[in-house]
């Protein structure tokens, strides 16, 4: 079954129509730099010098006071959108696996962007950037899109965000929203990497994604041979009825971790397991952020 | 220490299979994470896996070698030579007469019995046998030596409860044969009865131990029963019946009710001192018959309620009266006697009809009657000959007797019952002298000459009987023994047709009569159980009857005679226990239960593997061992 069928793309296209506008003033907020151009509202006024184009000359005021004053407004650039897609082999763990989940839910909120002419960008990455589908523009751009992200697959070992982060704010790139799709299980911890997106004057919003047998471990109790799907080591221990529960407590205090981080550095936040939709996770959202009720 | 079953520890090669699987299982299942972070915290915590870490899983796999090496010693049944030395054969005799199902002792004494019974067995040592015999009505093997308790316990359950008497001197006797050591394995025999020391006593030996079952309780109970037709009403019957208190307290107010085919015949009032008792004889009539009963009833809420003591069986009593068929009789008198035809057509049962010549034809199949005057030659059938004045084919006629007196009597004939003849004036009686064509004829009545006055011939073609009386001269007429002997050779011409059987006790047996028809005959019992009766024979035993109540002899389903059995049995009704001294109380009390310690090596061997299947499963869960 492919990853992105006809149903899929139905559903994006609703998701798109019911996000329209407000979604974006949320989420995808349209941003307005402060750089002055030709944009359409008014900013200010500064004094003539000698070479600016009089289109711009507030005619009104000089024939009032007699002064030549350029108006000056301020204009309006597209949103820049990124996802930094987890591809770490972690994210292949669950049923459905997390790595699917999160590439539809990227594809859906990428889309909603590209249908409101912004410009988004997809990196795969794990310990170090796997893949990049460069910034693109133009709801046409989708199917390339979809294309690239069902390429991926999950091969890369321990996740690294804070030195996937690092390259990407040295990248030559105009700042944006950075949604970061992955499950966090980063065994330096998550907090670098967003930190540096957030010093470096991105706005990041964290999609976490887990699934139940994460919470839920089945089939762990006794003499097991752990093995570690994301760097390929494995541990014999005897799991008991009192591991399982204080290893449900840290799974518990990750995920408040996360949140606590995001509403501490007023971040976006969804926290999320693969049992709901991905269309479901993004009404969610929308409901989060006002875009729908 | 011996093995009954050397062969089962083959079953020790499945310690291979058990390794195998053990070495198998400690190649762990192998369990994908996504992230090991959590896991590493918790693990990363504890001390290093101490030397019973190490070591826990080869005590998981000596543990299971373990529960299976005493698995198969068990198979092997393993014994001491002390206990093949001290082996019993004890035969345990169980009482389940009548007064086993008081109910002093919920639910019954029997059942109780077999509760005690069932200890025994269950405490049997492991190369002991049991045997078991079932008391009434007569002794019976209900399972031969054997040390399984499941067959024992089975045949004891299947042990039923009866009506009838408890021979445990037989029993006894029965289960000494069998306890006796006849192959010379040197066990020692020993009896145990079960009993409620009501009824015959078990006798006191050194092998037989008494397990006593019941309380010293009261019990009021109908002790006879009995019916017999009127000696002198054709269609009259009288009822003997006797009520006993068999208890040392008054029974206060209770009614014996006397029904025929459930209509009330009468209702007497009865109110018994300590150890009294009530009886008396009632009569009463009826030609159609039916089935009467006893039955023993207190005043209730809504009607007549049983009795209520421990024991029901002997609270009602039942009799089968027959159905009286009509006789037709021809009287041929040509002179005619008035006493003669009065007394046949008083007899309710006669259809008489009277001739004065012998050239009138009698009814078909009727006995025929003659007065003085006899044909020649006797017709076939049922003949009555009364003062005979011409010889026939049967004798000849001589000198008159002139004072006769009645010297000698055949009580064993029913011609004869409840009549006198010698002190009767029977002036100018008849002597005859018997033909060859007679036979030998039974002289019913003789005198001192040795000439017959009342004779019975039994020809092929039907029985004659002759009496030699002048009625117009003697004073036979006069007395009562004249209608109960006119009744009487009736009944004898009627044979046992309509006459009543004497309702019998619980355990005895009865002759029945089987008609020569080829059909196959059964005997059921109240309870419907139906037994099979031999084929082709004329008469047959039925019992020992062992439930109170109406027994029925049937041919393809309909009933062709009936027996009444009543417990009538004084003794069983006594549920009070007669021996001098109380036997212990309970098997245990007896020594007869071996308790715990008296298991077979296997069982303990199955215990403690059992115990090692638990105690693993503690630790498994607990994670002690894997």
């Amino acid at each position: 079954m492919p990853l992105f069928d006809s149903e899929f793309l139905k559903k994006l296209e609703y998701l798109s129509l019911v996000s329209k506008r407000v979604f974006r003033g949320s989420l995808l907020a349209q941003r307005r730099t402060m750089q002055l151009g030709t944009g359409v509202e008014f900013a200010d006024h500064r004094e003539y010098t000698p070479g600016d184009d009089f289109r711009y000359l507030d005619w009104n005021l000089y024939a009032r006071h007699d002064e030549l004053l350029l108006k000056r407004f301020q204009e309006e650039e597209d949103l820049h959108v990124y996802f930094l897609l987890d591809a770490s082999r972690s994210m292949a763990f669950g049923d459905p696996p997390k790595f699917d989940f999160a590439r539809r839910v990227g594809a859906a909120l990428a889309y909603i962007a590209l249908a409101d002419l912004d410009r988004i960008a997809v990196t795969a990455f794990a310990a170090d950037v796997a893949a990049d589908f460069p910034l693109t523009r133009g709801k046409d751009r989708i199917l390339s899109l979809l294309k690239f992200l069902e390429n991926l697959e999950p091969r890369g070992e321990d996740t690294n965000l804070e030195r996937v982060a690092t390259g990407f704010v040295h990248r030559d790139q105009r700042r944006g929203l950075v949604v970061v799709l992955s499950d966090l299980y980063d065994p330096a911890g998550f907090e670098r990497g967003l930190d540096i997106l957030r010093h470096r004057r991105y706005e990041p919003h964290v999609v976490q994604i887990h699934d139940r047998y994460e919470r839920e471990p089945a089939d762990m109790l006794g003499d097991v041979e752990m093995w570690d799907v994301e760097s390929g080591t494995s541990r014999k221990v005897t799991v008991t009825e009192k591991n399982l529960r204080q290893y449900r407590a840290l799974f518990d205090d990750f995920q408040d971790k996360v949140q606590g981080y995001c509403t501490r550095h007023a971040l976006g936040c969804t926290r999320t397991s693969t049992e709901v939709t991905f269309d479901e996770l993004i009404l969610r959202m929308m409901r989060t952020a006002g875009a729908v009720r | 220490m011996n093995l009954i079953s050397p062969f089962a520890l083959w079953w020790l090669l499945l310690a291979v299979p058990v390794v195998v699987f053990y070495v198998l299982k400690i190649r762990l299942k192998r369990v994908p994470v996504s992230t090991v972070i959590f896991w590493r915290q918790i693990f990363d915590e504890k001390k290093p896996r101490s030397l019973w870490q190490r070591l826990r899983h080869l005590v998981s796999l000596l543990v299971q070698l373990a529960l299976l090496a005493m698995l198969v010693a068990a198979l092997a049944e393993p014994f001491f030579s002390w206990e093949a030395a001290g082996a019993r054969r004890v035969v345990l005799v169980v009482d389940n007469s009548a007064s086993m199902a008081a109910t002093d002792v919920a639910p019954s004494r029997l059942e109780r019995a077999k509760e005690e019974a069932a200890a025994v067995i269950r405490g049997l040592r492991p190369r002991d046998e049991l045997a078991i015999v079932a008391v009434s009505p007569q002794p019976r093997v209900v399972c031969g030596l054997t040390g399984h308790h499941r067959t024992l316990l089975d045949a004891l359950a299947g042990i039923p409860q009866t009506d009838g008497p408890s021979p445990l001197a037989a029993a006894a006797a029965v289960a000494r044969r069998l306890a006796a050591d006849t192959d010379g394995g040197g066990k020692e025999p020993q009896v145990v009865v079960v009993t409620d020391g009501c009824g015959e006593a078990a006798p006191a030996a050194a092998d037989v131990r008494v397990v006593a079952v019941g309380e010293k309780v009261g019990n009021v109970g109908i002790t006879r029963f009995q019916a017999r037709r009127s000696t002198l009403d054709p269609i009259g019957y009288e009822v003997l019946i006797e009520v006993a208190n068999q208890s040392d307290d008054p029974t206060g107010d209770f009614r014996l009710v006397l029904k025929l085919n459930d209509h009330p015949l009468d209702v007497v009032p009865l109110n018994l001192p300590p150890n009294g008792k009530w009886s008396k004889t009632i009569d009463s009539t009826t030609a159609d018959g039916g089935r009467l009963t006893a039955e023993l009833v207190v005043k209730g809420e809504k009607g007549d309620a049983p009795y209520p003591d421990a024991l029901a069986a002997d609270n009602t009593a039942v009799a089968v009266l027959p159905k009286r068929e009509p006789m037709p009789v021809h009287l041929h008198s040509p002179a005619g006697n008035w006493f003669l035809e009065n007394v046949l057509r008083a007899n309710p049962l006669v259809n008489l009809t009277v001739g004065k010549q012998l050239a009138d034809a009698p009814p078909p199949g009727a006995v025929v009657v003659y007065h003085r005057e006899v044909p020649k030659t006797l017709p076939p059938g049922n003949v009555l000959v009364i003062d005979p004045a011409n010889g026939c084919d049967l004798w000849a006629v001589g000198d008159k007797l002139a004072n006769p007196i009645v010297t000698q009597q055949d009580k064993d004939s029913p011609v004869m019952a409840h009549v006198r003849l010698d002190n009767v004036l029977m002036p100018e009686a008849h002597k005859l002298t018997f033909t060859p064509a007679a036979g030998k004829p039974r002289v019913l009545a003789g005198v001192v000459t040795g000439d017959p006055v009342f004779a019975q011939i039994d020809r092929p073609s039907g029985p004659v009987v002759v009496l030699t009386v002048d009625l117009d001269k003697g004073e036979l007429p006069f007395r009562t023994a004249f209608p109960i002997l006119a009744t009487n050779a009736l009944a004898l011409f009627a044979g046992g047709a309509g006459e009543l059987r004497e309702a019998v006790a619980t355990g005895a047996t009865a002759d029945v009569n089987l008609p020569a028809t080829g059909q196959a005959f059964e005997l059921v019992s109240p309870d419907g159980s139906v037994r099979k009766l031999p084929a082709g024979a004329a008469k047959a035993t039925a019992g020992p009857f062992d439930r109170c109540g109406v027994w029925a002899v049937t041919a393809d389903g309909k009933p062709i005679e009936e027996v009444a059995v009543n417990l009538m049995n004084r003794a069983e009704s006594d549920l009070r226990p007669t021996a001098p001294e109380a036997p212990p109380a309970t098997a245990a009390d007896a020594g007869l239960t071996s308790g715990l310690l008296g298991r077979p090596v296997w069982w303990y061997l199955t215990a403690a593997g059992f115990l090692l299947v638990a105690l693993e499963w503690y630790l498994y869960q607990r994670r002690w061992i894997s």
